[in-house]
């Protein structure tokens, strides 16, 4: 990237020069007749002219050369580009055409008039050695242009020529050789140009920044930084080395100094593309974007940029555009040619990527950055093995390329090969330990040495000593279980072992999953073979059905090898949720109504955006119940057989529409009118009205966790006379109106009007009984009931509202209670699985397990429950050791009961009970002995 | 010197295992030796006194709370731990309009109230009883000047201490349930007394929730972890604390209160007093119980088992204390001989008239 050099050339006898004009301009000006003498005008040797106003006249002044010169840097740094250029445009003297001529290309090369740009400072260069700032000029647009050849041509005469060849020209041959993929001679220059600055030969603001441009392509990035501070400080007006200072810190993942640059940069001159182009790359991408392109629309920065943005927001040809118009400025883009290489490898066009190759190929052969560029999207599109191949390739080119070395690390520990990735991670870190993301990733390691790792047949688990012990129980046989269901289902095995990783910290399993240790909303992610969690005790939601969601992935994206689209991959994990538990997953209610009636479903077609143009977590949540309902369509008109079917289409490169004709014999465009018109339906049979004025009615999650009512959850904090009376009035234009119904009960339970609240929240059941958002008319009547002490009706209607809601444990652990109370303990085992599978770090739930087990004599069920008490409940050690060890004596486990009383009576010496397990526990070890002993 | 105490207080251990061994319904035989232990010594001769001080309220919402935790405790004292209903002083803001708990208030809790109450305390104590004085309300500790703050001019740590002071021979308990309690707490510390703070500095200066978990430990005895139907201060303070660091996590939020104790008088507290710690010693055996002379076993086995028994626990305290000097698997070894005698010792005991 080459900057236009605009800051301003100081000398003292030119601002002596200047001060003295002005002073003798306004002077003259304001008093053309005087002949007082202006003792304080510094009159140099130098002889200038000028002409004075007289305003009688009304003639121009001409400004010396000089004049113009200083005007047109002015004008320049300022980002009044017209004007410079009209400026340097006067300069007529010889003496001062070379600076003039130099001047006036930057203003033209900033405004994108590249040709004149080049014209203006050719005629300046017939030796190159002799003229070597304009042959840096000219060789920097060379650069610019995609003449990197010729510009390494020109910028070689002037290092030849010259004994000491300007600072800027070596960082600018540095810049191209390493451009031409000439690595070594690159260094050589650089290296050159930091000796001279140690030699303290470098007193220029801009030269200093140069020297920091080759510290930073020296991977000296202390050193870089603290040029940049010395350029700025010796010219806070430097706007080229305040904006590469900023480019360096983004480099670095450090936006909140890079912006700060680029504002300084601003500040000075807003319409400095640089630094607009910057700032896209933090925040408020399309703005900055627009504002750059506007000072020149043939920014190529600026268009790479743009049209990486659209391409990461999965507007393919809107980006192509962008980039297509880079490459027309610049041919030899890499940023350019290599994103679009990517979208041709995403697309499996492997034609289209061999003819970008060889453009590369024909200035910078096997090009390093262009192999990590293609590696990064493929990366972050889910193409790995790919990734992984491509980022190999950019480090066999560039064993000094630390950037590639993260994309390859990284890449390898989401196909589970964590012994290399971490490899390739530390030596990107040990040379470049500023990158965040290479920290972050190898600071999760860190993480995983202190964890557990377990296994199944099939499954490799990775999770704290405290899951290990509270978790794993529950977990392991969830695993297998998924196995075996979804292998026969899908009839695909998926490759061995699957790797899982359940991380405490949702920092760790952001950092694990993208880098970085914010992740939004997600709580589970599937890399193919490798599936991130983060831990049931962090969450409040189910963990169990995430956690199959999750597997579902590895089986949809293992069929396909990572090439499902998004939308069709979730649907099909959301919709399999329902599958596994009755109470898992979405239900078609007001949120289906709603979509329907404010046209938010998208056309089939572009499901994925849904995703992509996500704005907020109510959009996303939408994404995901979208693309379930066109699996649920898919499966309820065409059978599952034909779901099947349309997943195996996505192993090959096809076109989207030809798989759907390929399986439902139509059009997407009549595929997509189907599924409206079995919308449709769907709406009529729920037949509820949805009021305009009610919020989100089922949440706005991501889809796992408590669906919050919104509304509902207002009227919990309004008890007056008008809400109710505008309810009432509701219901009595709309009988069917659910929200108002359910609002009016909970208003009228807060009055204790207990008889008129069950009555609505009666109603508001029968309109949508699989109502699952919080709180529900079940949840609502079961606190009523339980306020009238009617405890049977109460839990009638928890149970009503478990059916549909798989996030509450409290309530299955009443009911459990009640179950084992009454000695009823296959509903208590079943209530109690359902507390498991939302929060197994609740005590009191393995005590009710613990009671269950007892009671059916399962003694190896009572080991399991009071081990993970021994490790949840710390307010009572020695009861709780002393429990474990009872249970390990009635399941014949002698010696563990033995040493766990043990450390039980380590704190309690005299505690009775304890005393009584110990000893009856050495006394049946002592008979075992003499059983095998006795011959 | 520390290490000189920290002798001082295992012997007294071993002296004291006698004590440690016993229910509370047993007479308890000196073990021999016993008569030079200095500090917290459990016989039925020996009284126990407790001086409960709720100095002023910010708010009602508070004075309830307060009001609330100090009647408890009050509860508590005489239904769980055996006090003498005219043993404990309950001092409550100005003494007057205390609403239910009049029956049981002794007076305000105003600096000469406060004196008064000492007073009486030290007319009716003899060397070698117990006091345990707890302290809820608010506290401060500005510009170097630690207070308790009272209905009326304010109480410094050095001012209680002075009161304190004359109470020469009596075994001291002190729990500081205050915010910005702790350099108040370190101008009562002293040789042979426990004293607990709810806030380890100055700057934890939100009113802790410390006070109200103490009471739910010392109620029903929660605390009593070694299940010898007794509640050591540690065992309360070691409860109480564990409670309120659970409560921050339960709501997701970083802690203002960090609950310290000081048993070895020199004014550092410890933030996990126990086994190897600097402090912990003498809090393992200061206990709040009233020990009475209950039914004991007459027959001359149960006197020689019951004899054994109290010389099991001793070793076995000692050992415990030394586990950092025994390798894992002797140390293991060696309890668990021990452990096995004493429960074979004591179900045999059990069976005898």
């Amino acid at each position: 990237m080459n900057y236009p050099d605009v800051s301003r050339p100081f000398t003292s006898e030119r601002a002596a020069l200047r001060r003295a004009v002005h002073r003798g301009a306004a002077i003259a000006g304001l008093c053309m007749l005087s002949v007082l003498p202006v003792s304080d005008v510094d009159i140099p040797a130098t002889q200038f002219s000028l002409s004075l106003v007289n305003a009688g006249w009304a003639q121009p002044v001409e400004l010396s050369a000089l004049d113009n010169l200083t005007r047109g840097d002015e004008l320049l740094l300022r980002g009044s580009y017209l004007g410079a250029i009209e400026a340097f445009n006067s300069v007529r003297e010889d003496a001062w055409r070379e600076q003039a001529a130099l001047g006036l290309s930057k203003a033209m090369a900033i405004t994108g008039q590249y040709d004149q740009a080049i014209a203006a400072v050719r005629a300046r260069v017939r030796d190159p050695a002799d003229s070597p700032l304009a042959a840096t000029q000219l060789a920097e647009l060379y650069r610019m242009t995609g003449r990197s050849a010729e510009a390494q041509e020109l910028l070689a005469e002037v290092v030849a020529g010259q004994i000491n060849p300007p600072v800027r020209t070596l960082v600018q041959y540095g810049l191209v050789l390493d451009l031409r993929g000439e690595l070594d001679e690159a260094a050589v220059q650089y290296n050159a140009a930091l000796a001279r600055y140690d030699s303290g030969l470098v007193f220029d603001s801009a030269d200093v920044g140069m020297v920091a441009l080759a510290a930073w392509k020296r991977d000296e990035f202390h050193d870089a930084n603290a040029l940049f501070a010395e350029a700025v400080r010796l010219d806070s007006n430097n706007l080229e080395a305040l904006t590469l200072w900023g480019d360096l810190f983004q480099e670095k993942f450090n936006d909140a100094d890079a912006e700060t640059n680029y504002n300084l940069a601003l500040t000075i001159n807003r319409r400095y593309s640089p630094a607009l182009t910057g700032m896209a790359r933090i925040s408020s991408p399309e703005r900055y974007l627009a504002m750059s392109l506007e000072v020149n629309s043939r920014d190529v920065a600026a268009l790479e940029t743009y049209g990486l943005l659209m391409v990461r927001n999965y507007q393919q040809d809107v980006g192509r555009d962008y980039l297509d118009q880079a490459l027309a400025v610049n041919p030899e883009s890499v940023t350019a040619l290599s994103s679009l290489a990517a979208l041709a490898a995403i697309n499996d066009d492997m034609p289209a990527f061999d003819a970008l190759l060889e453009r590369v190929n024909a200035f910078s052969p096997e090009s390093s950055e262009f192999f990590a560029g293609v590696a990064d999207y493929l990366g972050n599109n889910y193409r790995f093995t790919e990734a992984v191949g491509y980022a190999r390739r950019a480090i066999a080119r560039d064993p000094n390329n630390w950037h590639a070395h993260t994309v390859l690390g990284g890449n390898l520990v989401r196909l589970g090969e964590e012994v290399e990735g971490k490899q390739h991670l530390e030596m990107a870190f040990d040379n470049d330990p500023f990158n965040v993301m290479t920290s972050n990733m190898l600071q999760v390691f860190d993480v995983l040495e202190g964890y557990a790792t377990l296994e199944t047949e099939h499954f490799r688990v990775n999770m704290s000593h405290r899951d290990a012990q509270v978790l794993w129980p529950y977990m392991a046989p969830l695993l297998e279980e998924s196995w075996r269901t979804l292998v026969e289902k899908y009839q695909f095995e998926p490759e061995v072992p699957v790797l899982i990783q359940v991380f405490e910290r949702t920092e760790d399993f952001a950092v694990r999953s993208v880098g970085l240790p914010d992740i939004g909303p997600l709580v589970g992610i599937c890399f193919g073979k490798v599936v991130t969690l983060i831990s049931p005790d962090t969450l409040s939601a189910n963990w169990q059905e995430i956690l199959w969601h999750e597997l579902v992935h590895v089986f949809t994206l293992q069929m396909t090898q990572n090439r499902m689209p998004r939308w069709l991959s979730e649907g099909i994990s959301t919709w399999e949720e329902r599958q596994a538990r009755p109470e898992w997953g979405r239900r078609l209610g007001l949120e289906l109504v709603r979509a329907v009636e404010q046209e938010q479903l998208l056309p089939v077609s572009n499901l994925n955006e849904g995703f992509t143009g996500a704005n907020s977590n109510a959009d996303l949540s939408f994404a995901y119940f979208q693309s379930y309902l066109v699996v649920e369509y898919i499966v309820e008109q065409y059978g599952f057989a034909k779901l099947r079917e349309l997943i195996l289409e996505y192993a090959h490169i096809r076109d989207e529409s030809e798989m759907f004709a390929n399986v439902f014999e139509m059009d997407m465009v009549s595929f997509d009118n189907g599924f409206r018109d079995w919308i449709r339906q769907r709406v009529d049979q729920i037949n509820v009205y949805v009021h305009v004025e009610d919020s989100d009615d089922e949440g706005a999650g991501h889809g796992h966790g408590v669906r919050e009512n919104n509304s509902a959850v207002l009227a919990e904090l309004y008890n007056n006379e008008s809400l109710k009376r505008h309810m009432r009035g509701r219901v009595e234009q709309q009988p069917r109106d659910f929200q108002a119904h359910l609002q009016l009960g909970i208003v009228l339970f807060r009055e204790a009007a207990y008889d008129e609240a069950i009555f609505h929240l009666q109603t508001a059941q029968g309109i949508l009984p699989d109502y699952s958002g919080y709180p529900s008319p079940s949840l609502v009547l079961s606190q009523i009931y339980e306020a009238q002490g009617n405890n049977e009706a109460m839990m009638e209607q928890l149970a009503i509202m478990l059916q549909n809601q798989q996030h509450d444990y409290a309530s299955a652990l009443k009911l459990a209670k009640a179950a084992l109370a009454a000695g009823d303990t296959e509903q208590a085992d079943y209530y109690l699985s359902r507390a498991l599978a939302v929060d197994p770090y609740q005590p009191e739930i393995h005590r009710s397990g613990a009671q269950l087990a007892q009671q059916l004599g399962d003694t190896g069920r009572a080991v399991q429950e009071f081990e993970v008490l021994v490790m949840l409940d710390q307010s009572d050690p020695v009861d709780a050791r002393t429990n474990l060890a009872g249970a390990y004596l009635d399941n014949q486990q002698l010696d563990q009961a033995r040493l766990t009383v043990l450390r039980a009576l380590e704190t309690a010496p005299g505690y009775q009970r304890a005393q009584d397990i110990l000893l009856r526990a050495v006394e049946r070890s002592n008979q075992s002995s003499e059983v095998i002993s006795q011959p | 010197m520390m290490r000189s105490y920290q002798l001082l207080v295992v012997s007294m251990l071993v002296w004291c295992g006698s004590v440690l061994a016993q229910t509370e319904q047993q007479v308890i035989q000196s073990g021999s030796g016993s008569e030079d232990t200095p500090w917290f010594q459990q016989t039925p001769e020996n009284n126990k006194f407790a001086l409960i001080i709720v100095g002023a309220s910010a708010n009602d919402e508070i004075r309830v709370r307060l009001r609330g935790w100090a009647t408890d405790l009050h509860a508590s004292l005489l239904e769980d731990y055996g006090y003498a209903s005219d043993a404990i002083e309950l001092l409550i803001d100005d003494g007057s309009n205390v609403g239910n708990a009049a029956s049981i208030v002794s007076g305000g809790s105003r600096v000469a109230d406060i004196d008064a109450a000492i007073a009486r305390i030290r007319s009716s104590s003899e060397a070698g009883d117990q006091l345990t004085v707890f302290l809820f309300g608010h506290g401060s500790s500005t510009f170097g000047d630690a207070k308790f703050n009272n209905v009326g001019p304010d109480m410094t740590g050095a001012e209680l201490a002075d009161m304190l002071s004359p109470l020469t021979g009596i075994d001291m308990v002190i729990f500081n349930t205050t915010s910005a309690s702790f350099e108040f707490s370190r101008e009562l510390s002293g040789l042979g007394r426990v004293v607990v703070s709810a806030t380890r500095s100055a700057a934890e200066r939100y009113d802790p929730l410390f006070g109200g978990f103490l009471v739910a430990a010392l109620q029903q005895k929660r605390a009593d972890i070694d299940r010898n139907a007794r509640v050591s201060v540690l065992e309360a303070f070691n409860y109480a604390s564990g409670q309120v660091a659970q409560w921050y996590r339960d709501q997701d939020r970083l802690s203002t209160e960090n609950a310290v104790l000081d048993d070895s008088g020199d004014g550092l507290f410890s933030r996990e007093p126990g086994t190897g710690q600097p402090d912990g010693l003498l809090a393992e055996i200061a206990y709040l119980n009233v020990i009475s002379a209950g039914t004991q076993k007459t027959s001359a086995e149960a006197l020689r088992l019951y004899a054994e028994m109290q010389s099991i626990e001793r070793e076995i305290f000692i050992l415990r204390n030394q586990k950092v000097n025994y390798l894992e698997e002797d140390y293991w070894n060696r309890l668990e001989a021990l452990l096995i005698d004493l429960a074979t010792r004591t179900r045999r005991y059990n069976e005898l008239p």
